[in-house]
């Protein structure tokens, strides 16, 4: 476009011969975009988004862009270490040691947990992308107790999601960002869909949709939303439940939908206080039941042509009374508590906004209907010669979840986008491959350890019964998270945040070894920071500590590293191969099943290696079956050849491109020993484009669900029934009322969770941690907001996003802080039941009056992360988490419970409830102050100034005439 | 030609990616490096060219929070330039970019003072004045791909709010966008006639409701209980 | 913006070394009030000079790369930092001409002389206008953007030199102590006048507002967050603000030390022609535009100050 005559005009700035343009993928967060990395003599010159690649189509977020000052960073691991002995733990005093000394210490420490008790090792990872991989070790040692960060994050929406329709929000769905009309986002600040959601909402506005944000701030991606619903914090499950109400009493749900897809017709027996209660009616082959309206009587609900009633009360065979799954929802939600003038008192938005948000949905999504003309055949083996979509679609996350009414909360949001009819079609939200997948996955937790033994499942999975459980005979838990147990039955991705407590505590059991990868324990990933801090450094009567060993795998010297008793450095995203497979949580698109890898573009400087490098060489040390040979020697030669020949079936591994010999065939096929180069040269990742015919309705599109098999997505071609009615939920409510036939709590407590919170169908209740404490004591919310230029801790050591943000405040409602006698910029202290801390005050218009915010995990312990012992991080900057308990207010029963949603055990962390009161004291740092930690042996100091370039320079020159003679 | 840029106060959801990426691609760019000071210290701060400021409109909870990106507005009056004394500053005429010829400035921050929209900063390791530059290390380097020929805070912008182009040109699409969302310039009264134009957030008009009265539930059921629908 | 000593010392100093040689040459090439000795102008003369140098030495403290100090003179065509130092740099040659031409013609004032004289009237009127004018044509500050500020400039600087004057002449009791005195008077009152305008002027409302640089005219608007939780390039060097309460008792200063203390001062002088008090006027003066040009830019508000949280400037 530029004209050409300029060109001569202007030097050569950039000698692109020493230059050389490299593909990977990005991890300065999860979302993993593609980049391009313009390397200069083993230096970064430029990091830009890749155009080709799915996720990210070119664009690059701002942590993204800051990778440079990642892989410069001073607090970057150096060396293998090992606490100093005689030291005391917690007192940041190392010595270095080499890989060998490193491993052959971890491996005879392991080899006689193994040998003995394997779940004696707890394996817990933080914001990795490997679990496919630690999964499979921890499953190949024989410990159940390996969970990865989603138990503290978000396993609500994923549990809401596969246990209702076979995929989720989270990484497992996406709104359909090219045709949706109306988008709602509940409790979203960032978000792990980075990228796409900001290239979504732009696509949205352009096309003139409307975005509505339901959030108590409003700041990011609120800012600019055409309707901004500044909801109490964790009420949302009122507001939604009320747009129900207000749907179903202007009778705007989709008929054909509910009847087609979802288990709304089956009908459920109505024998309240007796066993069998509230399940669904079967007949003997175990099919579900529902009545016909055309021919009246019973029929087999999963039956094609059938006339089933959404309505009704009817008979079963036995003479059990029945009524369909949508009678009771009619029934529950149409009752006056769900209108929306008590919802307006619950979350504080006014009724008629409630019902004109409803009302909007419902007339975009039934009267601006889209077609797509394409022909495809549903399971039934019908075919159909047009998608029809309903452009209207949510994405909700941790505003959502991090309550611990957030399971509930995430299924009426998902009742709501049903009832709407906008799942998995054009315009509405869709599934990400390898989802849809059956509701919920037929995968159960393993329960039995024993000596040498892999474990014969995952140690993660979907109970759909008290069976399922992960408990002893007595009841007791198996797992030292307590996951799986009557505390957390449905905690699908263990409790990573009881993990110390439980462990230092000893219940249910002590552990030997603990080894943290990747996640920041010791402070802002755990709750209770400064009790958790005690916690590791605690000792038995013996001397020795509660926790033996602590082993923890980072690249950065964080706050847990210093912690530890052997530290193992990884590498930076930059050097090292990995495998974003999608086997984990692939980076899919709708359209498009996907994965990625990473390839090295730097050559580390440091004796680092990277841990997946290292876990495969520990699986052959130790000699796993899976990783080993007949003759028990290591099978693989590395993590990339593990990578390659690996098959967890025939044919399926964990990269899906370039299979088979040739690399001719994908998703299924033969290890080919060129993949890794194959994906390097598509830059770096794999597309699979998806027939237009499988692209919608696939929880019922034949030709997808066949192929979905095939590929191993999933375990049958059955149609997805998505499930309003949920009878797991029922299954455990009727073990808390005694009902059960099978496992039952003893424990009064447990008991009545199970009742109150096992709902079939989605409530609202209030928060565990709001209805234990006193509202006139803490009359404020306090919730955690992601900035979008910082990923949690990491980075803090990130001289240009520092400059950004290197202090956090505490925002308050303006108005609200002015009658408050609370002046902007003022010291303050915050105080729940679990403490109190001291931080500065910002106040703006955009926050709901009774809820305050910081954004997450700025705060910083003094002397980490390679930062100045007075840095503001460390100074004035705070954690919300000191206030935070990891279990609830002392309650009714002995037993003092985790601060988790009773569910899923999703730890609460938006629950907190503070009060606020000015700080007179004239201080002006934050509280609570930590000891400085001490330097790493051989960390040279960090540099005073920052000149960072690749190349000098290369000016451009004005000469003296054109000084003289032209402005 | 005038080179500039527009951007969509519609979608910027102030992520700061445009930011870091100008200094990542700056850095060592054509007047790199950019220092930074005391970067892992008490008081970090550095030379950006690009800075992405918040503002609340309104009172909660009617409030409008608006992210407003600011570099270099290569202005048409570009007094940082008229007052520069060593002529290190000026404008090119081909094209309209505001440079610092980093050869002569002497540092007098004197165009800084004439600059109402904070485009400039002194780098005070070199001593020199350091601005927005439009990446013109980029947008003529034909070894690039085409489409890459653009500014690094343009490629990157994840809302694509961002955009770049020939405010001259009637038909260029900046000016198509200027036309059609009524973009406007930042402080017109100073008179400095910005090149770079800001397009406001766009009115949505009131969404139509779905439009079926209530009726009571004991009719509702038995109506619905009779309605069949295929399977 | 911050008062930097450098900036204070550049301005005052200069000021007052033009304003005395402007006077000096005026006085001394045309006799008026009785005209000075030799001695006197020689003596004036190198004082202004002296005053002048340490100004425009002290203004290339804050360059940080003075390596290229030596382009200033480059853009005379739009700059009035490039005039002030061409301006400047004509100055010397000329007025050392004039003074050297005096001295070797033995005092006696020849036609060229006199030409000289008018040519350094003119050109040290040039420097301190353009010293004025560097401030005045910035119209991101709206306190200096004002045809008051070269005035006042010209109006201190004249009175400062006036009041230096006097003081040499009370030490000489040379016969022009009396015009010059009524003189230094009523450049101290114009001046006195001339600020007093000026303090007027900058408190009405007026200039850019945080509505104007956002464009959201219709409703409140304020600053949320600048971008960078600490200090950098622009906060600094634009950010300085003194307290409101500091200002109103600094101007009551400026008042009294550089106006009316001078002014009681110098007719005081006049009347017992006491030398002491040349030099008291001549402390309380320098002391006064001290703080006056502390005030001139402790007061002015860079419109950038609006993305670090002001409402308007
Ligand atoms: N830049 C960046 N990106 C990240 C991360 C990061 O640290 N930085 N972290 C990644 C991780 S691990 C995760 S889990 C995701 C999380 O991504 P998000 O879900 O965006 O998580 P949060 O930043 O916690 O945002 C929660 C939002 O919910 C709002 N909120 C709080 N309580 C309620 C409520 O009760 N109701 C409603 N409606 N809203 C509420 C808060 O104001 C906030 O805007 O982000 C991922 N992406
Ligand atoms: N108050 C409050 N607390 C929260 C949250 C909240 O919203 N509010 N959010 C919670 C949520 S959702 C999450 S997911 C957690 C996040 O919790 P974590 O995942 O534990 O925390 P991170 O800060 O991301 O840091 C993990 C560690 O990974 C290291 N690391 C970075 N890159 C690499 C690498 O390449 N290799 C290795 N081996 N290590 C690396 C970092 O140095 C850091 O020490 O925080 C939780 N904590
Ligand atoms: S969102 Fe940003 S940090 Fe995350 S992967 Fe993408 S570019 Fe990297
Ligand atoms: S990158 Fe785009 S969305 Fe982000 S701050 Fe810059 S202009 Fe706004
Ligand atoms: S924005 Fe400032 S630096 Fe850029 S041209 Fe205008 S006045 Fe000059
Ligand atoms: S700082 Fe440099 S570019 Fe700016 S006015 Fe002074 S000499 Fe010119
Ligand atoms: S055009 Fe280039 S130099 Fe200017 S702000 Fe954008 S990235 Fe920075
Ligand atoms: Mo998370």
């Amino acid at each position: 476009m530029l004209g050409e005559g300029l060109l001569t005009a202007l030097p050569q700035f950039e000698d692109h011969a020493s230059q050389e343009k490299k593909y990977t993928t990005c991890y300065m967060c999860a979302c993993r975009c593609g980049i391009e990395v313009t390397v200069e003599n083993n230096q970064v010159r430029f990091i830009r988004g890749n155009r080709a690649h799915p996720v990210n189509q070119g664009v690059l977020c701002a942590k993204g862009n800051a990778g440079i000052m990642k892989q410069i960073s001073p607090a970057k691991l150096r060396n293998p270490m090992r606490r100093k002995p005689g030291t005391e733990r917690g007192a940041g005093a190392f010595e270095e040691i080499s890989w060998d000394e490193a491993l052959d210490e971890l491996t005879a420490r392991l080899r006689a947990i193994r040998e003995t008790d394997p779940k004696r090792l707890a394996f817990f990872t933080g914001r990795d992308q490997m679990q496919a991989l630690t999964g499979l070790w921890a499953q190949q040692f024989g410990t159940i107790n390996w969970a990865a960060h989603g138990g503290f994050c978000s396993v609500n929406m994923a549990a809401a999601g596969l246990y209702m329709m076979g995929h989720a929000f989270w990484e497992f769905g996406d709104p359909d960002w090219d045709r949706t009309k109306y988008f709602m986002l509940w409790g979203v600040a960032e978000d792990h869909a980075s990228n796409p959601i900001k290239l979504g909402i732009e696509k949205l506005k352009r096309r003139g949709g409307k975005f509505v944000s339901i959030n108590p701030v409003r700041t990011g991606y609120q800012a600019v939303a055409d309707e901004w619903v500044p909801i109490k914090p964790g009420t949302d499950g009122a507001l939604a439940l009320s747009m129900i109400h207000v749907l179903l009493s202007r009778e705007q749900f989709d008929w054909d939908f509910l009847v087609r897809y979802t288990n709304a017709p089956f009908l459920v027996v109505q024998t309240p206080g007796k066993p069998g209660d509230g399940m669904i009616l079967r007949d003997a082959d175990g099919r579900p039941q529902a009545w016909d309206n055309v021919n009246g009587g019973l029929v087999n609900g999963m039956e094609a042509g059938i006339t089933p009633a959404l309505f009704g009360e009817y008979v079963g065979p036995d003479g059990r009374p029945v009524k369909p799954v949508m009678q009771l929802i009619a029934e529950k939600y149409l009752d006056p508590q769900y209108a929306p003038e008590r919802a307006a008192k619950v979350c504080g938005v006014p009724a008629e906004q409630i019902e004109r948000l409803a009302l909007e949905m419902a007339h975009v999504a039934f009267k601006e209907t889209i077609e797509i003309k394409c022909d495809w055949t549903d399971w039934a083996g019908r075919r159909h010669e047009k998608f029809i979509g309903r452009p209207v679609s949510m994405h909700a996350m941790r505003g959502i979840s991090a309550h611990s009414n957030g399971f509930q909360t995430c299924r009426a949001l998902h009742l709501l986008q049903i009832l709407l009819g906008t799942v998995d079609v054009p315009g509405g939200h869709r599934a990400k491959a390898p989802f849809p997948r059956h509701v919920p996955p037929p995968i159960k937790p393993a329960k039995h350890t024993a000596p040498n033994t892999p474990l014969s499942a995952p140690p993660l999975g979907f109970p759909t019964m008290p069976e399922d459980l992960v408990i002893d005979e007595q009841g007791h838990p198996l797992r030292i998270d307590k996951a799986y147990s009557w505390e957390a039955p449905i905690a699908n991705h263990g409790l990573m945040h009881m993990v110390i407590t439980n462990a230092v505590n000893g219940d249910p059991y002590p552990i030997d070894t603990l080894i943290f990868f990747m996640a920041n324990m010791a402070w802002n990933s755990t709750m209770n920071t400064g009790d958790i801090q005690d916690m590791l450094r605690a000792k038995n009567d013996d001397g020795g500590h509660k926790i033996p060993y602590l082993v923890v795998v980072d690249s950065f010297h964080s706050e847990t590293v210093n912690f530890a008793d052997l530290v193992l450095p990884d590498t930076t995203y930059l050097e090292r191969f990995d495998a974003i497979s999608m086997l984990d949580r692939p980076i899919s698109e709708p359209d498009s099943p996907c994965d990625s890898i990473r390839y090295p573009v730097i050559e580390p400087d440091r004796n680092v290696r990277p841990w997946q490098e290292v876990l495969v060489d520990l699986a052959g040390r130790l000699g796993f079956p899976a990783f080993t040979d007949d003759q028990g020697q290591p099978k693989y030669a590395g993590y990339t050849d593990f990578i390659r020949r690996w098959e967890k079936a025939p044919g399926i591994g964990f990269l899906a491109g370039w299979r088979g010999e040739q690399g001719e065939k994908s998703m299924r096929g033969e290890p080919n020993p060129d993949q890794w180069e194959r994906y390097r040269e598509n830059q770096c990742f794999f597309q699979h484009h998806l027939p237009e015919n499988q692209r919608f309705y696939r929880f019922a599109n034949r030709d997808y669900l066949d192929w979905a098999k095939e590929v191993g997505f999933n375990a049958t071609a059955e149609p997805i029934v998505m499930e309003l009615y949920s009878e797991t939920l029922q299954r455990f409510r009727l073990a808390g009322q005694g009902l059960y036939d099978g496992p039952m709590p003893t424990d009064a407590q447990d008991k009545q969770r199970l009742v109150d919170y096992f709902d079939p169908l989605p409530i609202w209740y209030l928060s565990l941690e709001e209805a234990a404490v006193s509202e006139q004591e803490y009359p404020f919310h306090a919730v955690n907001q992601r900035p979008m230029h910082m990923y949690h801790s990491w980075d803090s050591q990130n001289a240009w996003l520092r400059q950004i943000t290197a202090q956090n405040y505490l925002y308050m409602n303006r108005g609200r802080a002015e009658r408050m006698g609370i002046a902007d910029e003022s010291w303050v202290w915050v105080e729940s039941h679990n403490g109190r801390i001291r931080v500065q005050v910002k106040l703006m218009e955009g926050c709901q009056e009774d809820t305050v915010w910081t954004w997450n995990a700025i705060g910083k312990q003094s002397g980490a992360w390679g930062l100045s012992a007075d840095a503001p991080e460390s100074r004035r900057g705070f954690l919300m988490n000191h206030l935070i308990s990891e279990l609830l207010p002392p309650g009714s029963g002995d037993r003092r419970i985790t601060n988790s949603d009773p569910v899923t055990g999703q730890a609460a962390w938006y629950d907190l409830k503070v009060k606020i009161t000015p700080a007179t004291d004239g201080a002006d740092c934050a509280w609570p102050e930590f000891d400085t930690i001490q330097p790493l042996p051989g960390q040279a100091e960090s540099p005073g100034e920052l000149r960072y370039q690749t190349h000098e320079a290369v000016n451009l020159r004005r000469s003296l005439k054109d000084i003289l003679t032209r402005n | 030609m005038r080179l500039g840029l527009v951007i969509d106060l519609d979608v910027c959801v102030g992520c700061h990616a445009c930011a870091v990426a100008c200094k990542q691609w700056n850095s060592s760019g054509t007047t790199g490096p950019l220092t930074d000071y005391d970067p892992y210290g008490a008081d970090p701060s550095g030379v950006w060219f690009n800075r992405i400021r918040s503002f609340e409109v309104g009172e909660y909870p009617q409030s409008k929070t608006v992210n407003f990106p600011m570099s270099c507005m290569h202005c048409e009056t570009a007094e940082c330039v008229t007052v520069c004394p060593t002529g290190a500053s000026y404008k090119r005429p081909e094209d309209g970019i505001v440079l610092v010829d980093q050869d002569k400035c002497m540092g007098c921050n004197y165009c800084a003072w004439a600059c109402p929209y904070g485009a400039r900063e002194l780098d005070q390791a070199s001593g020199t004045m350091k601005k927005c530059t439009l990446c013109v290390d980029r947008i003529y380097d034909e070894a690039l791909p085409e489409a890459e020929r653009q500014p690094a805070c343009v490629l990157t912008c994840p809302t694509r709010a961002r955009h770049f182009g020939d405010l001259d040109d009637p038909d260029s699409g900046v000016s198509a966008v200027v036309r059609e969302r009524g973009g406007f310039q930042s402080m017109p009264e100073l008179g400095y006639n910005p090149t770079n134009q800001y397009l406001p957030p766009r009115v949505q008009r009131p969404a139509q409701q779905a439009d079926r009265p209530r009726a009571s539930l004991q009719d509702k059921l038995k109506e619905w209980m009779a309605r069949a629908i295929t399977k | 913006m911050y008062p930097a000593i450098s900036v204070i010392v550049f301005t005052v100093a200069s000021g007052a070394g033009f304003g005395l040689l402007i006077l000096v040459a005026l006085f001394s090439a045309f006799g008026i009030g009785g005209g000075l000795s030799l001695g006197e102008t020689l003596t004036a003369g190198i004082l202004g000079l002296a005053l002048a140098t340490v100004g425009l030495v002290s203004s290339t403290f804050h360059l940080a790369n003075p390596r290229n100090a030596w382009r200033a003179f480059n853009r005379i065509r739009t700059s009035w930092l490039s005039r002030e130092g061409v301006f400047a740099v004509l100055f010397y040659p000329v007025a050392i001409l004039y003074f050297g031409g005096l001295w070797f013609m033995g005092g006696t004032k020849t036609g060229a002389l006199q030409g000289l004289a008018v040519l350094t009237m003119l050109l040290g009127v040039a420097v301190v206008f353009s010293t004025g004018m560097i401030y005045a044509c910035l119209r991101t500050i709206r306190q200096w953007n004002t045809s008051l500020v070269p005035a006042n400039y010209l109006l201190m600087g004249l009175a400062s030199g006036g009041v230096l004057l006097t003081t040499v002449l009370a030490y000489t009791k040379g016969p022009a102590l009396a015009t010059v005195a009524t003189t230094t008077l009523t450049l101290l009152a114009a001046a006195g006048i001339g600020k007093l305008i000026y303090y007027f002027w900058i408190g009405k409302p007026q200039g850019s507002t945080i509505n104007t640089a956002t464009g959201f005219t219709r409703a409140g608007v304020r600053l949320f967050e600048s971008g960078q939780s600490g200090g950098a390039f622009l906060n600094k060097e634009f950010g300085y603000q003194a307290p409101i309460s500091l200002v109103h008792r600094l101007r009551l200063v400026v008042y009294a030390l550089a106006f009316v203390i001078p002014a009681v001062l110098v007719a005081l002088l006049m009347q017992n022609g006491m030398d002491v008090l040349a030099l008291l006027t001549v402390f309380s003066l320098l002391a006064g535009l001290a703080v006056e040009r502390w005030l001139f830019f402790a007061e002015a508000r860079h419109v950038v100050n609006l993305f670090y949280g002001a409402q308007r400037t």
